[in-house]
C-alpha cells in the first residue's frame, strides 16, 4: 500500500529574489533586533506561498541518545491564496496528514482512525505578538550565516543561540533564492542535536495539481472511526489558574478553556511563548493514574505532570526540562 | 544485522564483536543498508547529494523489513503512560516494546500481539500512534515548529504521543 514518490521535476524554474531576502542579506553582518522576527515572518511566508514537493527526513533523538528517523513525502500547493498540503509517512503504515484551507485531517490507516482538526485562526494566520518579537531578540543571539548549501541549494542559516539555560538552540537553513525552509535543528543545553528535520530532495516552484494534495482516502473511509479533536481555538477566558514563576522571556500568549475529546470537563489551556517556542499548561480534574505524573521527553519536546489539589496539571513545550518543571511547580489557583 | 550496522556507524560495536559485524557487511543487502544509513546521515548533516533513486530503494527495502516485537518487562508505573518512544527507526528494526503499545488504548489487539513476541512485517505490526489531544492542542502555538505549515504534524504522525488519560 505504498504510494510512489512524486515525480521529480526539473529545478530550472525561474526564481525571483524576494525583497525581504535581499534586505536580510544586506543586514547579514549586522543583525539588528527586529531582523529575527522579520526572518521568521519571511520564512513562514515562503512556506505558505510557494508550491513545492519533496522528501523530508525527521530525526528525533531519544533520551538514551539513540536516533529515530522517519521519512515523509510532502506536497504543498498555494492556489490563489488557498493552501493545500499533503504529508505521507513513507515507512510503516502510510499515515497521512492533509491540510486544506486550514482544516487538518490525520489519517491512521493502521488503526482506521481519522482525526479532524478544524481550521483555526492560528493555523491560518500565524504571526508573532509584539511581546514575542521582543523576547526573540532579547533572549536569543540571532545571526544569519550566508554561503551555505543544503543538498545542492544555496542556503543561509539563521542561528538562534539561547542566552540562558531556559531555552534550546535553534538553527534554520533556508533556500537563498526563495526563503523556503530546507532544514531545521534543535540543540539542547549541551549543544547536542535533539531534533531535526531536513528535505533530502526538494523541488521548489514545482508544478502541482489538486490531485496531488487530495487525501488518499475518502473524507471518512467506510469502517473508520472519526475523532473530531475539537482542538480548535481556545475560547479566551480567565481560567482561574496562574503561573507564579514564569521563566524569563516567556509571556502569556493565550488563556482559556478547550473541550477535548473524551474529557468530561473543559480543560484549561494557558500558552506561554518566547517568540520561538511555546509552552502549554493544561489543567483538568485529576482522573488519571498516579503514574501519569512526572517528566517525559521526546526529542525537543518535554512534558511534566503534577497534581495540584484535585487537579492534574500538565506542562508541555519545546524547552529544557528545567523550564517545563519550573512552570509546572508554580501553577497555582489565582487568588 | 541492521542493528549491528547502526551500532557500527555509531561506534558502539565492541572490539570483540568487530570481526563478526564486518563479516556480515559482505553481502549486498548489508552494503545497501550501510549506504542507506550514510545517505540519510549525510542529508541530516547537509553534506553530500541525495541519490536519485534513493527513495525508491529505501521504500522497497523498508517494505521487506521485519519489525521485531519483543516485549520487555518494565515496572508497571513506568509503562502505564510512557508513550513517547518514536515508533519507527529508519531500519524499522526498533524493538517496539509494549510501552509504545500501551499509549494506544484503542488497539488492545496490538498489545496482545506484542505479548506473543512475534516477528511481523512493519506495515502490519506497528500500532497506530494516535496523538494526544494535548499535543494537538499545543503544537500550533510553537513558532519554530509552525514555520513549515505542516511541520507541527510531523511530530504527531512520526511519533506516538502521550495519552495522558488512563
Amino acid at each position: 500500500m505504498r504510494r510512489p514518490l512524486f515525480p521529480s521535476r526539473a529545478r530550472s524554474k525561474p526564481r525571483v529574489w524576494s525583497p525581504v531576502a535581499i534586505v536580510l542579506v544586506a543586514f547579514a553582518t549586522s543583525a539588528r533586533a527586529d531582523d529575527a522576527s522579520q526572518w521568521v515572518a519571511h520564512v513562514a511566508q515562503a512556506a505558505r506561498q510557494l508550491n513545492y514537493t519533496g522528501t523530508v527526513v525527521n530525526q528525533i533523538v531519544t533520551p538514551n541518545g539513540g536516533a529515530k528517523f522517519e521519512m515523509f513525502s510532502l506536497v504543498h500547493m498555494n492556489e490563489n491564496g488557498r493552501e493545500y498540503e499533503k504529508l505521507v509517512s513513507l515507512d510503516g503504515p502510510a499515515r497521512e496528514v492533509v491540510r486544506s484551507m486550514g482544516e487538518v485531517r490525520l489519517y491512521f490507516p493502521d488503526s482506521k482512525i481519522v482525526r479532524v482538526v478544524p481550521r483555526t485562526f492560528r493555523n491560518a494566520f500565524p504571526s508573532l505578538s509584539p511581546e514575542q518579537q521582543k523576547s526573540l531578540t532579547q533572549y536569543y543571539d540571532f545571526k544569519i550565516v550566508s554561503g551555505e548549501r543544503v543538498n545542492g541549494h544555496a542556503a543561509e542559516i539563521a542561528v538562534f543561540e539561547p542566552k540562558d539555560g531556559f531555552r534550546f538552540g535553534h538553527r534554520f537553513w533556508s533556500d537563498s533564492a526563495t526563503g523556503l525552509l530546507l532544514k531545521a535543528r534543535m540543540t539542547n543545553e549541551r549543544g547536542e542535536v535533539i531534533e531535526q528535520f531536513a528535505f533530502t530532495d526538494i523541488t521548489v516552484n514545482a508544478k502541482v495539481s489538486r490531485a496531488m494534495v487530495e487525501p488518499s482516502w475518502p473524507a471518512v473511509p467506510p469502517d473508520w472511526q472519526v475523532m473530531e479533536t475539537a482542538a480548535g481555538d481556545v475560547a479566551p477566558n480567565e481560567t482561574g489558574w496562574a503561573v507564579t514563576r514564569v521563566p524569563p522571556g516567556f509571556s502569556k500568549v493565550t488563556e482559556g478553556f478547550r473541550q477535548l475529546r473524551g474529557h468530561r470537563d473543559p480543560v484549561a489551556h494557558l500558552v506561554f511563548s518566547d517568540g520561538l517556542v511555546a509552552i502549554s499548561v493544561f489543567v483538568e480534574p485529576f482522573t488519571a493514574a498516579p503514574s501519569t505524573l512526572g517528566s517525559k521527553n521526546q526529542g525537543g519536546l518535554n512534558a511534566f505532570s503534577v497534581k495540584v489539589d484535585d487537579q492534574l496539571v500538565t506542562v508541555m513545550g519545546e524547552a529544557p526540562a528545567v523550564t517545563i518543571r519550573q512552570i509546572g511547580n508554580s501553577v497555582v489557583r489565582r487568588q | 544485522m541492521n542493528e549491528n550496522i547502526s551500532r557500527l556507524m555509531d561506534g558502539e560495536v565492541e572490539v570483540s564483536e568487530l570481526d563478526q559485524v564486518c563479516a556480515c557487511l559482505k553481502t549486498s543487502d548489508a552494503m545497501a543498508t550501510w549506504t542507506c544509513y550514510h545517505v540519510i546521515g549525510d542529508a541530516m548533516r547537509g553534506s553530500g547529494m541525495p541519490l536519485r533513486d534513493f527513495e525508491v530503494r529505501f521504500i522497497q527495502r523498508l517494505a521487506a523489513e521485519p519489525t521485531v516485537l519483543a516485549p520487555r518487562r518494565r515496572p508497571v508505573a513506568a509503562a502505564a503512560t510512557w508513550g513517547w518512544a518514536a515508533a519507527a527507526t529508519i531500519a524499522a528494526v526498533t524493538v517496539v516494546g509494549w510501552t509504545a503499545m500501551s499509549l494506544v488504548g484503542e488497539t488492545p489487539a496490538a498489545m496482545a500481539k506484542a505479548g506473543e513476541a512475534t516477528v511481523v512485517s512493519a506495515a502490519r505490526a506497528r500500532p497506530a500512534p494516535v496523538p494526544s489531544d494535548y499535543l494537538l492542542a499545543h503544537q500550533e502555538y510553537s513558532p519554530s515548529t509552525a514555520i513549515p505549515g505542516v511541520g507541527p504534524y510531523l511530530r504527531s504522525v512520526a511519533a506516538p504521543a502521550l495519552e495522558q488519560r488512563p
